[in-house]
């Protein structure tokens, strides 16, 4: 078996010689309903909402809308659907539209959601001139027009920030019945209905599609004006603000496993999230497809260069800026969020608010990564660990790819090379280290192994279209994939994680979860044939067709599924003590729920490492903020140079793991020359040195729900030159990082937005923007702190994050126009949930000329940390204080002060305060 | 990193700041982390002043705790300093120098745990008990060297004897080869007198010959003439003096590739891309493709000799076209083809033909003397491919005192679950799969490859067969000493780069373990 997957490995990178092999994954020409649909824009939209059947309850009103015959002076109805508007919590509006009653249910997403969103108010104000107006608590009016039907959506100054169905490409196609074949005269046998080709099967390369339940897709355009740029729906290689899409396909979303992708592609990855934003001066919004079927989205920029300046006069009427877009999937229903900002970061909030944020990761993830497919045995695993404290680089966690299974069947470990597992994970856990193990959702068909066997007699895969256990073909041979739909499957499949079922793992191995698009080697465009059947809870009056769901209806979701089953597996293991680690390939609306999330298998190209900074924004605005990219790149090898300014990079980029092809040569930092390798070393002392940072940025995401790794635009939203930046990005609102991702550089330019000053982190001299040329030299990494906040350093050098748990904090206070800075720092045990019980710290740091104080900010919440505060260290200090005291828990002490006049940075020496309880530091003139 | 620099910029002057200076507990009194050696360095009587000499602090600064010193000298026992040195005596066992970083930070580095001083609780003294085993480890190992050191002589003997032989074969076999050197010579100039004498008495049949090739030649031209105007008035249905792409559709031999039509492609093949052919043309362009194929239909049913006279004509045709393409290009080349396909043939004609009696003395007496030169140059040869193996022998370096000579060439194999790994000294490493399969060559014999004061302790075996979609195979041989030469473990740490343990009693050198004594200088 293992002969064959180096088979198939083999053929694959054979294929891969030029990069992605394109002819594997469909174009929109290619993907049935795209191809019927793409060109789907009628001058008047059918759609018309019947004002009579309006009813408003509570924060939703509902309605019935019908399409109706235009051509037709009876006007008859077509079909009849059901409407419904939601006022939600936060300014945000839900639009659903099904069929009213369809002949089987159409599936709704299920898991993209975190829990029920809160409801707001929603009040109708007018029914009039066939038009309902109706506002929300925070003033936001929503003009529904009722033929054709239309949605507006007006910001609180009443302008109109968001159009539904202005394109008149609303659409929900009408489930239908398949008619008993027709012998006609002919006798040939052919269907000849009315059904247009492709309604009832569809053929791709030699995959069949039986699609039984026929054509069923929905769609709908949104117009925002006054926007410059939308962003979002990752996952894609082409930028952070999106493009317009007429000439060549549209983006897709559709999560597959794309051997050696490109970059400056629309093509679909291995990430779906429809979510998207749209900004310009008077306002951020967004919109939030719930949908995770196939999707298109095509968007046109009137403000591109490229777009025909007469069609931007026709459609916008003489205004210059809008972008339009339009969202097509294979199957659902029409369910839109619409998110009315104003600002960036209220879209990104209101966006989490509806999928939830990342919950606080245990401490260990946030620091550096050691991975390789593979490290082979027990003796490698050794040796790299001890040679991290041989070139003393910290490191918290070693990986283990597939190959240490026994035959690729996860939860079981290969007995030759890995005989004590146990004992290798203690090796490293005496250090304050972790393990990550992967596991795979495929499952190998194979006799004697515990998880095929209970899978198949207890019916827990996915079926094919006939009702049978789908095979297919993945790392193992062939292959079975659980059916995590079925909540029976996910429970049994979280039990596989308790520690009496996955012997030697313990609370310090955690978990990656690859492959989860699923991948399957020998299917349609490697994944899973859209025809095959997912569990649906049963119901009765429901046979058939309707007593399952398809593949094609639940394909964005299946990675989702696959994680929680994790997750819960995780948290169960440790009784809920200990906080899990998991990575993930497969994304989805929702994932950040469960799981940090990786840009998949790039390639040792300075083009990759470029695009690792949009990749991980774009999936940031997306809700999933604990991102990184392979370091070194997954295939081919890195040069030291490129290797070097790749550790930099993400040393700064929130998930910081190197990671490599099991054919590459290897390159663990020691291997390298030895300045490389010292390199290294700093770009990790680095990274660690902003671990508290780091950690306090993950905690706040979880209260305001805001990215980490956040878009120049979110703070500076009326600086139109940030829009289009995305190769430079902010920690929080504190730094910002611009990497160097070329080969030989000498110097990078830097746009530093606002007022500034911008503290170059290295020196401490201040810069003003909005542009400077920064000199690089092969050490040099750009990161500059913002005038007037205040930073958090542990300055100390440890083999891991876990040992620097007493260490004392060095402040950085980087001083604005008025003297002053504040910052924040959280504090806990790093591993445990118990910061839910209030064990834990959350600073207010404070700097003014007068005082500096510390202040917990949370009532009631205590940590014994034995942490204490090393320095601080004051940059852009003008008039030097005369002396300073420090003042905690009633005592005071006077502090010595070092005073560098060449960049106006003062020193204070040791003062020696506890970081578990608040202090103050008072100056005099 | 950043410590260093902003240390650097604010060390000018400090008020005195009260710290507690915290000694080992030794004789001699030195804050913690100091080794006895720089004990002198640290006076509580003075201020310190930094290794580097960049800055003087209070002595009290030093091991409170703060980072003051560029260098980090100020701080050997806390881990203030990103790049200090803390030091540990580990009484009853080897004294060791940590980084900082390992200060207090819960892992027990020291195994006297001093460097947990924060929690004294957290690590017990196991330097007596470490050191016991250290002894008794360095014990066994200068018992196994001497053991080992007996066997090594008896390989150094051998070695050397083994040398002197290879010494003395040279000399004989260079005496051998000047001999066969001097028969050889005698055996040419016989060659050469005969050869001439063979060449003109060669001469007159040779003329007739090529008189007898002209004429057939002739006659064969004729022949291709008759056969191709016979074809073309036979296709010639309407008789106009040209073949037309209509008459050439109907006729079946036109059909190349046999799918029943004659399609463009085979139309224009054959017409040489005209519409139609006169009879001149169809002689020059479209019979020669056509004639071969009617061989091919007809060539069964044709008489024998006629078949063996189209085939040499065939032959002739191309070989005056490859003359041709010589003839631009690679003149050099082509002369000596010519040169020797000419006395192939002559030396074939000779043997088929027969000659007079006079004659065939001639020729018979210069084909043996060809036949001895022949002989006299191959044994030269032999001697000399033997001169050079015993030379390459004998440049190899086989260790100091010739202790792995007599190892040369010999083999020995280790298995492991998947695979058979064999290592012929100084030859090759190969590893061949238990599922069957080819041998795969993991290295060559390279050279050594030890660190400068033990280059016998590494050997290199480069140049193996190149992995798919990578680097050449290599194979890095461990060298340890042993009473008995065996392989001990194989691994592939890094794709395609091997690792040998390797135990023999050759590498039983009493030198080196003197060398590991001398490290134990504190104790």
């Amino acid at each position: 078996m293992k002969v064959w997957a180096l088979v198939l490995v083999a053929a694959f990178v054979i294929i891969g010689i030029s990069a992605v092999d394109k002819n594997k994954f469909k174009t929109c020409s290619q993907s049935g309903f795209c191809k019927r649909l793409r060109p789907f824009k009628p001058e008047k939209s059918q759609y018309s909402l019947n004002l009579d059947s309006i009813l408003v309850h509570g924060n939703v009103l509902s309605a019935e809308v019908v399409t109706i015959d235009a051509a037709d002076e009876k006007r008859t109805v077509l079909w009849k659907y059901a409407f419904k508007l939601s006022a939600l919590a936060d300014g945000t509006f839900r639009v659903e539209l099904d069929e009213a009653d369809p002949l089987y249910p159409r599936y709704r997403t299920q898991l993209a959601l975190d829990g029920e969103p809160k409801a707001d108010g929603l009040k109708l104000i007018s029914k009039d001139d066939g038009k309902v107006i109706l506002v929300n608590t925070q003033g936001h009016k929503v003009i529904i027009t009722s033929e054709p039907l239309k949605l507006e959506f007006l910001d609180q100054n009443g302008e109109v920030a968001v159009v539904l169905n202005e394109n008149s490409q609303l659409l929900v196609e009408p489930l239908r019945a398949r008619r008993e074949k027709v012998e006609d005269e002919d006798g040939d046998g052919a269907n000849q209905l009315d059904d247009e080709e492709g309604t009832w099967s569809e053929t791709f390369q030699s995959h069949h599609d039986s699609k039984p339940r026929g054509n069923e897709a929905v769609s709908l355009d949104v117009v925002f004006p006054d926007a410059d740029h939308v962003y979002g729906i990752p996952e894609h290689t082409d930028g952070l603000a999106l493009k317009t899409t007429t000439s060549g396909d549209p983006y897709r979303l559709y999560n597959l496993d794309v051997f050696e992708y490109i970059l400056d592609s629309r093509m679909a990855i291995y990430g779906s999230v429809p979510v998207m934003y749209a900004h310009g001066p008077k306002r951020t919004v967004g919109v939030f497809w719930h949908n995770s079927a196939e999707t298109w989205i095509d968007v046109v920029n009137y403000g591109e260069g490229n777009v025909v300046s007469s069609l931007v006069n026709l459609v916008t009427g003489g205004q210059k800026k809008r972008v339009d877009a339009r969202f097509l999937s294979e199957s659902g229903i029409v369910d839109m969020f619409v998110l009315m900002g104003s600002t960036p970061g209220d879209a990104f909030r209101q966006y989490t608010a509806l999928t939830g944020t990342t919950p606080l990761p245990p401490k260990f993830s946030l620091g550096y990564h050691q991975c390789r497919w593979n490290y082979m045995d027990e003796a490698d695993v050794r040796s790299v660990d001890e040679n991290f404290d041989v070139h003393d680089i910290p490191m918290d966690s070693i990986w283990l790819d597939i190959e240490y299974t026994n035959k690729k069947m996860y939860f079981t470990w290969d007995v030759v090379k890995f005989p004590h597992p146990a004992e290798m994970v203690a090796n490293l856990t005496a250090k304050g280290r972790k393990m990550v193990v992967i596991v795979d959702p495929h499952i190998k068909r194979e006799p004697g192994y515990f998880l095929h066997e209970d899978a198949t007699e207890l019916g827990y895969y996915v079926k094919d279209r006939d009702g049978k256990d789908y095979e297919g073909w993945c790392w193992p041979g062939s292959s079975s994939y659980p059916d995590f739909f079925n909540p029976v499957v996910s429970r049994y499949y979280s039990d596989r994680y308790r520690f009496e079922n996955f012997p030697g793992t313990s609370k310090d191995v955690h978990l990656w979860n690859d492959m989860n698009e699923p991948s399957v080697f020998n299917g349609p465009e490697v994944t899973m044939p859209k025809d095959c059947r997912h569990y649906k809870p049963p119901q009765d009056g429901l046979e058939g067709l309707a007593a399952y769901w398809e593949h094609r209806h639940v394909h964005n979701e299946y990675g989702l599924w696959n994680l929680r089953a994790t997750n819960t597996g995780l948290l169960d293991r440790a009784d809920g003590v200990y906080r899990p680690f998991l990575l993930t390939r497969a994304v989805f609306a929702g994932t950040q729920r469960y799981s940090a999330v990786w840009t998949g298998d790039n390639t040792a190209e300075w083009s990759f490492l470029a695009a690792s900074v949009p990749m991980c924004l774009s999936l940031a605005i997306a809700g999933n903020s604990f991102c990184g990219s392979d370091v070194g790149g997954f295939f081919k090898y890195p040069e030291a140079e490129l290797m070097t300014r790749w550790y930099q990079a993400a040393a700064f980029q929130p998930f910081f793991r190197a990671h490599s092809h099991i054919e590459t040569k290897r390159r663990e930092p020691w291997l390298y020359p030895a300045a490389t390798t010292a390199l290294i070393r700093d770009a990790n002392r680095k990274r660690y040195a902003l671990l508290d940072f780091w950690y306090t940025l993950f905690y706040e995401h979880t209260v305001d729900g805001l990215p980490v790794m956040r878009p120049l635009f979110q703070h500076y939203p009326d600086e139109p030159a940030t829009y289009p930046i995305d190769d430079q990005y902010l920690l929080g609102d504190a730094l910002l990082v611009k990497p160097v991702t070329t080969a030989g550089a000498s110097s990078v330019e830097v746009y530093l937005p606002g007022d500034g000053p911008w503290y170059d982190v290295d020196t401490y001299v201040p810069h003003k923007g909005p542009r400077i040329t920064q000199p690089v030299t092969i050490s040099k990494i750009p990161v500059y702190q913002r005038g007037g906040t205040i930073v958090p350093r542990r300055e100390r050098v440890r083999r891991s994050s876990a040992l620097m748990a007493d260490d004392p904090f060095t402040l950085v206070v980087a001083l604005d126009a008025n003297n002053s800075a504040r910052g924040s720092l959280y504090i806990d045990d790093g591993e445990t949930y118990e910061y839910k019980n209030n064990k834990y710290i959350y600073a207010k740091i404070e700097f003014g000329p007068d005082e500096m104080t510390y202040t917990l900010a949370s009532e009631g919440a205590q940590y014994p940390t034995g942490a204490w505060l090393e320095r601080v260290v004051v940059a852009g200090i003008r008039a030097a204080p005369r002396s300073a005291r420090l003042q905690q828990d009633g005592r005071q002490t006077a502090l010595q002060m070092t005073l560098h006049k060449g960049n106006d940075v003062l020193v204070l020496r040791k003062p020696a305060a506890s970081m578990a309880r608040p202090w103050t530091i008072t100056f005099a003139y | 990193m950043v410590c260093k620099t902003w240390i650097d910029r604010f060390s000018s002057y400090f008020v005195i700041f009260c710290s507690v200076i915290i000694f080992a507990q030794s004789d001699v009194p030195r804050p913690r982390g100091v080794s006895l050696s720089k004990a002198s360095l640290y006076l509580p009587t003075k201020d310190f002043t930094c290794f580097d000499g960049t800055a003087t602090i209070p002595f009290s600064y030093v091991n409170d705790d703060y980072c003051d010193c560029f260098d980090g000298s100020d701080e050997p026992g806390t881990s203030a300093c990103i790049n200090g040195v803390f030091h540990c005596t580990n009484a009853g066992h080897r004294p060791q120098n940590l980084p900082s970083s390992r200060v207090n930070d819960g892992v027990c580095d020291c195994c006297d745990g001093t460097d947990e001083y924060a929690n004294p609780t957290a690590c017990t003294n196991i330097c007596e008990e470490l050191g016991k085993e250290a002894r008794a480890e360095a014990q066994r190992v200068a018992e196994l060297h001497k053991a080992g050191s007996q066997l090594r002589i008896d390989l150094i003997e051998k070695g050397n004897k083994k040398r002197n032989e290879m010494a003395e074969q040279l000399t004989q076999l260079e005496k051998d080869k000047s001999e066969a050197e001097k028969i050889k010579a005698e055996k040419e100039l016989l060659k050469n007198d005969l050869e001439m004498k063979e060449n003109e008495v060669l001469k007159v049949y040779r003329e007739a010959e090529e008189l007898e090739k002209q004429k057939k030649l002739d006659q064969e031209k004729e022949t291709n003439l008759k056969e191709s105007t016979e074809h073309f008035n036979r296709f010639d249905s309407n008789n106009d003096g040209e073949l037309s792409i209509d008459e050439i559709k109907v006729v079946n031999v036109f059909d190349r590739n046999k799918d029943g039509q004659v399609d463009d492609d085979e139309v224009k093949m054959f017409l040489g891309g005209d519409e139609k052919v006169d009879k001149d043309a169809f002689l020059s362009t479209t019979w020669p493709i056509l004639k071969p194929l009617l061989m091919m239909e007809q060539g069964m049913f044709k008489p024998e000799d006629a078949k063996t006279d189209t085939t040499e004509t065939e032959a002739e045709e191309n070989h005056e076209e490859l003359d041709a393409d010589f003839e631009g290009n690679e003149e050099d080349n082509s002369d000596l083809d010519l040169q020797e396909e000419h006395e192939e043939d002559e030396t074939v004609s000779e043997q088929s033909k027969s000659y007079n009696d006079e004659t065939q003395k001639i020729v018979d007496q210069a084909s043996e003397a060809r036949r001895q030169y022949t002989d006299a140059e191959r044994t030269v040869r032999e001697i000399e491919s033997n001169i050079r193996n015993i030379k390459q022998n004998l440049e190899k370096d086989y260790g100091l005192e010739q202790e792995f000579a007599s190892l040369d060439g010999d083999c020995f194999e280790y298995e492991d679950k998947e695979y058979v790994y064999k290592l012929c000294m100084f030859q090759k490493v190969t590893q061949k799969s238990k599922n069957g399969g080819m041998e795969v060559g993991l290295g060559n014999w390279g050279e050594w490859a030890g660190p400068e004061n033990n280059k016998y302790s590494v050997m290199k075996y480069t140049n193996g067969i190149a992995c798919w979609n990578g680097p050449s195979r290599t194979t890095t041989v461990n060298v340890n000493c042993d009473l008995e030469t065996k392989i001990t473990s194989v691994t592939e740490p890094f794709r395609c780069e091997y690792k040998m343990e390797l135990s023999t009693p050759a590498a039983c050198d009493d030198s080196s373990t003197s060398q590991e004594h001398t490290s134990h200088d504190e104790l």
